[in-house]
């Protein structure tokens, strides 16, 4: 008994060793390479699954003309960050990697970034006009006027609906021309005739801004943060007006404490939630949900600031970001980085990159067949706010993050989500907002 | 006086320092050095990428102690500790005390209990945010009730507790197992012999005898209970009406030195972590002689 059981433990040992010895050995060789290898291999690094295989295409053209090879690794959005800070105090970053709005700033103002002035003046193939600006000047340092990345795409917020729900309840579709009131109304009836259900018309978090309540901010003519990205006026009374628009909502909409814990993606997955608004990053989450022929997108709905029946200028906003394309100022192959930047921004990549319904195009006028990439599902909402209302750029400053968590919390919008029916809750959290804000850019 | 080495007594030195090398390496490159610029850092306002610290002195220590969320979060982290480690002791103690007697099946009681330890406690904390969902979730479900456990200021911080007394059970227990077996069995056949069985015997031999165990369950768990972080942060959204009153010290560290890139204000927060744990330590310390048993 006791030499099995010996022989058993001697096997297991030797057997796990073998496993260290592999993995370890894996790796290294991964570690040897993500330093940015000399072998010629760029070491890419994204953080949406999603987007793999399209780009791993394009990169392959890419690396077809010239003979560099490409890997593209993905690391979720939180561990991207972390990893990518970490290799940025140590020296390992990647080859060429995505920058974010929350972030340029930091990683341009510490030379972390490759200086791409050079690159792009000897490029005939560039043109920056025809990028979106709000993109171009977020990937530009503001102290040296040195641009450190390529747009790669855009993305514009709609409205999504559950036509099963809106069937089954006797309410319209949302249409195109909706205002943010014809919204309350819908989802007032959903909510009232669904209670037995637990079906609501409407969900949205304090933490949806972008995808969310931004968007009616400034169709009321406030906005989160000033052009100049010195100041906020989500406190004033157009700031107000667009909060209590958004309260008269939430009266109807699901409570808080229901989307805090269950997520309004989930909810309207579930089939528990009428509409929501949501980002064309999502549109393959729900693409890919067995229940995705019962929706539909709708364009962001408008504030009639002025009364007169019909959406002007200045009354719908979406919000847009787009990633950048970045190399690392510490890769041994600049040249070879820059090229391939410049490869996925080229009109014939980003037109591909549109096509195989990856994203939108970070270069105006290439997206689109976006809007056909999705078969049986519409999303020209997407691109047709771009034509009949208005943009603004995701509001950001040095250090986003700081004031956009504490928008979301206790003390600022959380206070009015939990307390819908109470106007004075949402005006005092408007106020409170605007004083986070400028607190948060004092101190950075 | 000192004497002077032997050459044999210098080689065998020679050696011996040779082979804790490894370990002293590790210890000063992953520990001692981690910890000494964490003091330093929370000095500093800290630059980004390690870069550009500039010295502010004890500002950041002024701000930690005078925001009222620093005690509050050191608040809700004692009252998780105070969940749990005597529950997860008391109910590891009587389940190690039935699973030491020949009973059958005994081995397969003891994976089952031991299993919460072996799943990843990402894994462990995802099931039980949908186990506890006020909408969907199983418990409510099963009782037909619509209680809020995880966001429900009043009870959000118990339902975690449970959380973290599940998980710990399994390992609390094999130490105990462990701790029971070095009992030897003539002192229970003298006292029942003396009359003394059962419930007696458990008070009167087995706790006294498994102290120096239980002591040294319980001073790791309250250090493992005070640094809680995975709970709150994978079960916890971060728009849950609840969390500041759930939220740890340790998840304010995170919020602070990671997501908002404070470096310096999160190494504060953690020394006040530290300078507490040491206290207690301490204070525990200084009990042993009167709490364990020593036969």
């Amino acid at each position: 008994m006791k030499k099995v059981l010996a022989l058993t433990l001697a096997g297991l040992m030797a057997a796990s060793l073998a496993a260290c010895g592999g993995s370890s050995g894996g790796a290294a060789t991964d570690g040897g390479a993500s330093g940015g290898s000399s072998s010629g291999e760029l070491q890419v690094n994204i953080w949406d699954n999603n987007q793999l295989a399209g780009l791993q295409q394009i990169a392959d053209e890419w690396s077809a003309e010239s003979g560099v090879k490409v890997k593209i690794n993905v690391v979720d959005w939180d561990n991207y960050w972390t990893l990518l800070e970490a290799g940025a105090s140590g020296g390992e970053m990647p080859d060429v990697f995505w920058m974010h709005s929350n972030t340029a700033q930091m990683y341009m103002e510490n030379d972390l970034l490759l200086n791409l002035d050079d690159y792009i003046a000897n490029d005939d193939t560039v043109d920056m006009s025809k990028f979106y600006e709000g993109v171009v000047d977020l990937y530009n340092r503001d102290d040296n006027g040195s641009q450190y990345a390529l747009p790669k795409d855009h993305d514009t917020i709609a409205l999504l609906y559950n036509k099963a729900i809106f069937d089954k309840y006797g309410v319209d579709y949302p249409t195109d021309d909706w205002t943010w009131e014809d919204v309350r109304d819908a989802a007032a009836k959903i909510t009232e005739a669904g209670k037995a259900d637990e079906v609501y018309g409407y969900a949205i978090n304090t933490s949806n801004n972008q995808d969310g309540w931004y968007n009616i901010i400034y169709d009321y003519g406030a906005q989160v943060i000033t052009d100049d990205h010195k100041g906020t006026t989500i406190g004033s009374e157009q700031g107000k007006a667009g909060m209590e628009m958004m309260r008269q909502i939430l009266e109807v909409a699901a409570p808080q404490t229901v989307v805090a814990e269950t997520g309004t993606d989930s909810l309207f997955n579930s089939g528990k939630v009428g509409m929501i608004t949501q980002g064309s990053w999502m549109i393959n989450t729900f693409y890919t949900n067995e229940n995705h022929d019962n929706y539909a997108w709708a364009m962001l709905p408008y504030a009639d600031v002025n009364g007169n029946g019909q959406c002007d200028k200045g009354e719908r906003y979406s919000a847009y970001n787009g990633l950048g394309w970045a190399a690392a100022a510490s890769t041994k192959n600049p040249d070879a980085c820059y090229s391939l930047i410049s490869y996925f921004c080229s009109e014939k990549a980003q037109k591909e990159q549109a096509q195989l319904g990856v994203t939108m195009g970070g270069m105006k006028g290439v997206s689109e067949d976006f809007a056909n990439a999705f078969e049986g599902m519409d999303v020209s909402a997407f691109t047709r706010i771009e034509e009949e209302g208005d943009l603004f750029f995701r509001p950001y400053t040095r250090n986003t993050t700081v004031w956009e968590d504490a928008l979301q919390q206790n003390g600022a919008f959380l206070d009015a989500w939990l307390d819908p029916s109470n106007p004075d809750t949402m005006a005092k959290a408007c106020e409170n907002a605007q004083k986070i804000i400028e607190d948060a850019i004092a101190a950075e | 006086m000192k004497q002077k080495m032997t050459a044999a007594e210098k080689r065998e030195a020679t050696w011996g320092y040779a082979f804790v090398f490894p370990t002293m390496l590790g210890l000063i490159v992953l520990n001692f050095y981690p910890f000494f610029n964490t003091i330093y850092q929370s000095f500093c306002k800290t630059g980004d990428f390690g870069k550009g610290n500039i010295f502010v002195g004890l500002a950041n220590y002024q701000q930690v102690i005078t925001r009222g969320e620093t005690w509050q979060s050191l608040w809700n982290t004692i009252k998780y500790a105070i969940i749990e480690v005597p529950l997860g002791i008391v109910i590891a103690l009587l389940l190690a005390v039935l699973l030491n007697k020949k009973i059958a099946g005994r081995s397969v009681y003891r994976t089952i209990f031991f299993l919460p330890m072996v799943c990843a406690p990402a894994a462990v904390a995802m099931v039980w945010k949908w186990l506890y969902n006020t909408q969907f979730g199983l418990l409510n479900n099963i009782f037909h009730t619509k209680v809020a456990w995880i966001s429900d200021p009043k009870i959000a911080w118990i339902s975690i507790g449970i959380i973290g007394v599940w998980s710990i059970i399994g390992y609390n227990m094999v130490l105990f197992i462990g701790g029971l077996q070095e009992i030897p069995g003539d002192y229970y056949e003298a006292a029942s012999i003396d009359g003394a069985t059962g419930v007696r015997a458990f008070f009167n031999i087995t706790l006294p005898l498994l102290s120096p165990t239980t002591f040294f369950i319980v001073q790791t768990r309250i250090i493992g209970a005070l640094t809680i972080f995975d709970l709150m942060f994978m079960v916890m959204d971060k728009t849950n009406v609840a969390l500041p009153k759930v939220q740890s010290i340790v998840y304010l560290f995170y919020q602070y030195a990671f997501t908002n890139g404070n470096k310096g204000y999160g190494a504060t927060l953690v020394m006040v972590l530290v300078i507490f744990i040491m206290i207690i330590t301490y204070i525990l310390q200084r009990a042993e002689k009167h709490l364990v048993y020593h036969a």
